[in-house]
């Protein structure tokens, strides 16, 4: 299909020679089989989509809910995908495609719990949810960083950081240029840096961390 | 989304390969972030999906066939009486191909039909969104985006051709997130024409025509005829009709910065009264604000040129292929090796899109 060789030609453009350029550009076309082919009902081609994307959607949503409901929210949304995989003509566009109803399934969770508050970059609640909900003491309070940063940031910063995903594969997988993911990782992560030295140093030497 | 404030260095550093792609010498920083941050990681296993329903496909079996003359002349008679009432009833101009249209808050209307609060409606080609001063919509079309549209908005759609959707805002703003190929999505407004490059973007028009883009993903064009702007992710462009699009610049620039490069694109007419505030723009900017001095190498007379040239190289020096005499005469080659050293996208994307362009320059009712 020309159109999704499009967007592939566009990512290769912006990632740079040789191996990756290629992987990047190999697994698009892999994707569009695995549509198409869960398009005609084929189950196991979704199974594969899903152990594709999975990381990518929790991460996406776990940049916007409180962790203990990513989960279920990661299931809600590749059902949602399922039921409307007929509708995406641009099969090479799969990921941006699903990475907009997670995002949208987001917004509903919060529509759905706290209808008061708009959906803001304010993370207050899902601070306090995500710190009771761990025992570890570094990595509640870590995320709760992360979770400060703005919107384009956090989402970035998480797939690299927890979904353990590199930046090729978040501007394959979400349908971003790779220039937007590389300036939101490393402006991110400068941002990350000077939160976490200023939360320590707010918090005196002794809870400073190595 | 703000993606453009603090913004810092964004070429890689000692560890900018690490945190790119895992390559070259790791941080230990990233690395126990990465160790405690794992511990969120997704782990759970596929569930159990549903059946797929497959795209309906006729299919006849024997059995079918008998019933073959009758099926078809009730066909043809609902098809008859379908299409008399609907001529009858002297329908809204809407064809298939549209954007699905929800009301979020109000009263958002498509022509004179008031939207209602559950279910969705269809934008169709020719038709009109409006919306009050209490109204909001989101339009989404499964294949190209999702639009959300502020009160006090209209909003027009011209084309939902495969290789260009196409809309008009002629006042109001408009939140976009667009999923669909890069250079087909496509908005006029009254002193531009605004192509996606695969972004999300917040375009704004008052009721003069003038307008501005903000980018928050990715990157906007943002083009009048000849003139054009490239919109990163943190930036913004404004626009005024007649003119087109002024020089991007990142929205976290000084004031004085952002007020002077208004007056120079806006308001000056001559090299004598953009002077002064050419230099206010060269003294404050920026190592960051080499996206609006790469712009202006275009925009400035040839005896200015000289001065942004210069501070440009301060800023980012170019490389050593570039010359001096090239970047005067405007050497396109050569203005986009230095751009490609600005650390921002690599321009041969856009250059890409822009030749496909050459129809979508000028909004579609100019033409």
């Amino acid at each position: 299909m020309a159109r999704s060789g499009d967007r592939g030609d566009l990512l290769a453009a912006g990632l740079g020679p040789g191996p990756v350029r290629e992987q990047v550009a190999s697994k698009i076309s892999e994707d569009a089989t695995w549509v198409a082919a869960a398009q005609d009902g084929d189950r196991a081609a979704f199974g594969q989509l899903y152990e594709r994307y999975a990381r990518m959607v929790h991460g996406v949503l776990l940049a916007k809910v409180p962790v203990s409901d990513v989960d279920d929210l990661v299931q809600d949304v590749f059902i949602r995908a399922l039921r409307r995989l007929s509708t995406l003509r641009e099969t090479g566009s799969f990921g941006a495609w699903l990475a907009v109803i997670a995002r949208n399934v987001a917004s509903d969770y919060h529509r759905r719990c706290v209808p008061e508050e708009p959906l803001t970059d304010d993370v207050s609640d899902t601070r306090i949810q995500r710190g009771a909900s761990s025992g570890d003491h570094d990595g509640p309070a870590i995320l709760d960083a992360v979770m400060s940063l703005p919107d384009a940031y956090r989402e970035t910063l998480i797939l690299r950081l927890v979904e353990g995903m590199t930046g090729p594969e978040i501007a394959a997988r979400t349908g971003l240029t790779p220039g937007s993911v590389r300036v939101n990782l490393h402006r991110g992560m400068e941002q990350l840096r000077a939160k976490l030295s200023a939360d320590a140093r707010r918090d005196g030497p002794e809870q400073e961390k190595p | 989304m703000d993606a453009g404030n603090n913004r810092t260095e964004d070429r890689p550093s000692k560890s900018g390969d690490y945190l790119w792609d895992g390559s070259g010498e790791p941080d230990p920083e990233i690395q126990r972030l990465e160790a405690v941050l794992g511990k969120f990681r997704h782990h759970s296993p596929a569930p159990a999906f549903p059946e797929i329903l497959p795209g309906r496909r006729w299919t006849f079996f024997v059995w079918r066939m008998r019933l073959f003359p009758a099926l078809a002349t009730a066909v043809v008679a609902a098809i008859v009486a379908v299409t008399f009432l609907v001529y009858r009833m002297k329908p809204a101009p809407t064809a298939g191909a549209g954007w699905d249209v929800s009301s979020v808050e109000g009263a958002p209307r498509i022509g004179r039909k008031t939207i209602s609060a559950e279910g969705i409606s269809r934008l169709g080609i020719g038709q009109m969104l409006e919306t009050d001063g209490l109204s909001r919509a989101s339009l989404q079309a499964d294949d190209t985006g999702k639009i959300d549209v502020d009160p006090s908005t209209r909003l027009r759609l011209l084309s939902m051709a495969s290789g260009q959707k196409r809309l008009a805002l002629d006042r109001g703003t408009i939140h976009t997130f667009i999923w669909g190929p890069p250079g087909q999505f496509v908005v006029d407004t009254p002193s531009a024409v605004t192509v996606d490059l695969g972004c999300a973007y917040t375009l704004q028009v008052d009721d003069t025509g003038a307008g501005m883009v903000r980018t928050s993903l990715g990157w906007v064009g943002f083009k009048l005829n000849g003139h054009e702007s490239f919109i990163p992710a943190g930036a913004a462009c404004a626009t005024r009709p007649k003119v087109g699009p002024g020089t991007p610049y990142f929205e976290d620039a000084s004031a004085e910065f952002r007020s002077a490069l208004a007056r120079f694109d806006f308001e000056d007419s001559t090299p004598l009264q953009r002077a002064p505030d050419l230099a206010i723009v060269l003294g404050q900017a920026r190592k960051d604000d080499a996206l609006t001095l790469w712009h202006l190498l275009a925009r400035v007379d040839e005896g200015q040129r000289v001065l942004v040239y210069d501070r440009l190289s301060q800023l980012v020096p170019p490389p050593a292929t570039v010359t001096k005499e090239g970047i005067f005469r405007l050497d396109q080659p050569m203005l986009d090796l230095w751009w490609n050293e600005l650390g921002f996208d690599d321009i041969s994307v856009w250059r890409h899109w822009e030749r496909s362009w050459a129809g979508t320059a000028t909004p579609a009712r100019e033409k």
